[in-house]
């Protein structure tokens, strides 16, 4: 007879919640807003195929327009999309009073975070990859086939930043949502406030995630102000070994406050 | 499987396509078989060389810059040249490689070697050459006809076909050199290892583009006068161990430049010494407006010894910059 005071085996158990996060995200509201705001730059470049490129201001290239597509995507709608899901994982449980529910099944807390956090990269994986790759093809073609082949490393390039930002931001305000209890204001003043520090001189830059990601493009659109000023690029190796361990130490802790916290649910 | 998971298997399956049909693409691209810009005939070039410029003729020749500019920018030779050897350069030529060689100050001086390829009247070329006069000779070298000039001299210089499509000229014995590299079927420009690695650095599909080491830059100045200097004083310039630029004309001029340091600080230096001299254009911005334009063009940044300029100017501002014609003078006089 199966023992049920047992805590199911972690992998089965991430397994388990992985599953029926994923049903959740998916098929919600919040995916559908997602997957427009991520869709961005397919309708960029549907748009770019579709308008007479004799319509359009001579300075724009379509590798032009795809450099500063990705940039944008990887500065503002990446960390929005992990945002809007990583600080919901467990705030929204909180919020709708069902953390109690799912705390007292047989299924440890560290698999209960690990299976959500996995649904949310897997959702906004889904979500921003199929979207760059359409988005590379129909700007990079536009002008015939035969220079897609050397813009292909460019395209492997964005496609593991994009997966590397989502796993960074992803992990930070899965932070966010197990410390704070509303913790979306934070996170849209560190997204569009605290990261523009990436653009002043000297080492404050090393202090947000942007400064990372964005030297790992190699897309360089032309910059204005500060930026321009001060732009710098730090070396890859330096961005992998930090965002690395930031995305360990944030997961790491955010694994510890949610196992040993109490949630004390507001009637 | 619940539909969620088939949502993110759909996903998975887009971007397994995307990328599978991007290397297809790589697998199929022209420049497949060469290193970064340069095409594959190009490895035959000497294995000293210290720097190698392309320039994409076709491309060059189609960009709207040249098309609006032919008049003024389509030497007044190429007629001449056209009637007596039937060559056109902008309708038959395809690609052109220059390589250098080893600098003056290494006592081992290579003058360039130039190789085109292109589509050529092999016939009315070579007769051209050979009643051209001016102590033309030629000889076969390894079965491929040499054409000297000045034969016996020191720097004699030659030309040969060598096949249909390239065309080769630059020193005699450099000439030669790269004939007995193609009948051997080597590839000598690929020992050197140091070139190979900036090559593969570079973009292929560049309009124009240039790779070079330190030995190319040596003859560049080592300290540019300080701003208000009057006294002599001057900005001492870090010391560049390679460069890259790439460049394209269409839609815009755009150029990026890629310079290698000793180390960090170098960079820093030498990205702020370029900073500062587009500050000072900017500030001629009151007298000539489109100084400012350009200086705006241009963005200066470091990564670690790496200093990096990228300048994107319209071609109706590089068309500003240009001098005005000595004709046009006295009729806005009058």
């Amino acid at each position: 007879m199966k023992d049920a005071s047992k805590p199911l085996p972690f992998g089965r158990a991430v397994g388990g919640v992985f599953d029926l996060a994923l049903e959740g995200m998916v098929w919600s509201r919040r995916s559908l807003m997602m997957a427009l705001l991520l869709g961005l730059p397919v309708v960029f470049g549907v748009l770019y195929r579709s308008v007479p490129v004799a319509k359009l201001p001579t300075q724009v290239t379509a590798a032009d327009l795809y450099g500063v597509i990705v940039t944008v995507y990887i500065r503002f709608l990446v960390p929005l999309a992990a945002l809007f899901y990583a600080t919901a994982l467990i705030a929204d449980e909180v919020e709708g009073k069902t953390l109690t529910y799912l705390l007292t099944r047989p299924v440890q807390r560290a698999a209960i975070l690990t299976g959500k956090f996995a649904a949310c990269l897997a959702t906004t994986l889904s979500l921003s990859l199929p979207a760059l790759v359409l988005a590379f093809f129909l700007l990079t073609t536009a002008q015939g086939w035969a220079t897609v082949g050397a813009s292909v490393p460019d395209l492997f390039r964005d496609m593991g930043v994009v997966a590397l930002a989502l796993l960074a931001y992803g992990a930070l305000f899965t932070l966010l949502g197990v410390v704070l209890k509303r913790p979306m204001i934070p996170g849209l003043l560190f997204v569009f406030v605290w990261e523009l520090v990436a653009n002043l001189p000297g080492y404050l830059p090393r202090f947000t995630l942007t400064a990372y990601l964005r030297s790992l493009l190699h897309h360089r659109p032309p910059a204005e102000g500060l930026s321009e000023m001060f732009g710098q690029v730090l070396p890859a190796a330096l961005c992998l070994e930090v965002l690395t361990a930031l995305v360990a130490l944030f997961l790491g802790l955010s694994v510890w406050i949610f196992s040993t916290r109490e949630y004390v649910m507001e009637q | 499987m619940t539909r969620s998971r088939w949502v993110v298997l759909g996903s998975a399956v887009v971007v397994t396509v995307g990328a599978l049909v991007a290397m297809g693409a790589i697998y199929l691209s022209p420049a497949r078989a060469a290193v970064g810009p340069m095409p594959a005939e190009g490895l035959i070039l000497p294995a000293d060389t210290r720097f190698v410029v392309g320039l994409d003729v076709r491309r060059f020749v189609q960009s709207e810059l040249y098309t609006t500019n032919r008049r003024t920018m389509r030497p007044e030779s190429f007629g001449e040249l056209e009637e007596k050897t039937g060559l056109d350069p902008e309708r038959d030529l395809d690609q052109v490689v220059i390589a250098g060689g080893p600098s003056v100050a290494s006592g081992r001086r290579q003058p360039g070697l130039v190789l085109v390829s292109g589509r050529f009247d092999r016939y009315k070329l070579s007769r051209a050459i050979e009643t051209s006069g001016k102590g033309v000779t030629w000889k076969d070298h390894q079965g491929t006809t040499v054409y000297m000039f000045g034969e016996g001299r020191k720097g004699a210089e030659a030309a040969a076909f060598l096949d249909d499509d390239t065309l080769v000229f630059g020193s005699q014995a450099a000439v030669e050199g790269t004939i007995a590299s193609r009948v051997g079927g080597k590839a000598p420009l690929r020992t050197n290892s140091a070139l190979m690695a900036l090559l593969e650095r570079v973009k292929p599909g560049s309009t124009f583009w240039m790779v070079g080491d330190q030995s190319l830059l040596s003859n560049l100045p080592q300290s540019v006068p300080a701003p208000g200097g009057s006294d002599g004083a001057s900005l001492q310039l870090p010391a560049v161990q390679n460069l890259i630029v790439t460049g394209d004309l269409d839609p815009q001029i755009a150029v990026e430049a890629t310079a290698e340091t000793a180390d960090e600080v170098a960079a820093k230096n030498l990205a702020d010494v370029l900073r500062g001299l587009l500050a000072l254009g900017a500030l001629q911005g009151n007298q000539k407006p489109e100084l400012k334009e350009l200086a705006s063009a241009v963005s200066v940044s470091t990564e670690v010894n790496q200093v990096h300029v990228n300048a994107r100017i319209p071609h109706a501002l590089f068309q500003s910059l240009q001098p005005k014609k000595a004709a046009e003078s006295p009729a806005v006089a009058r």
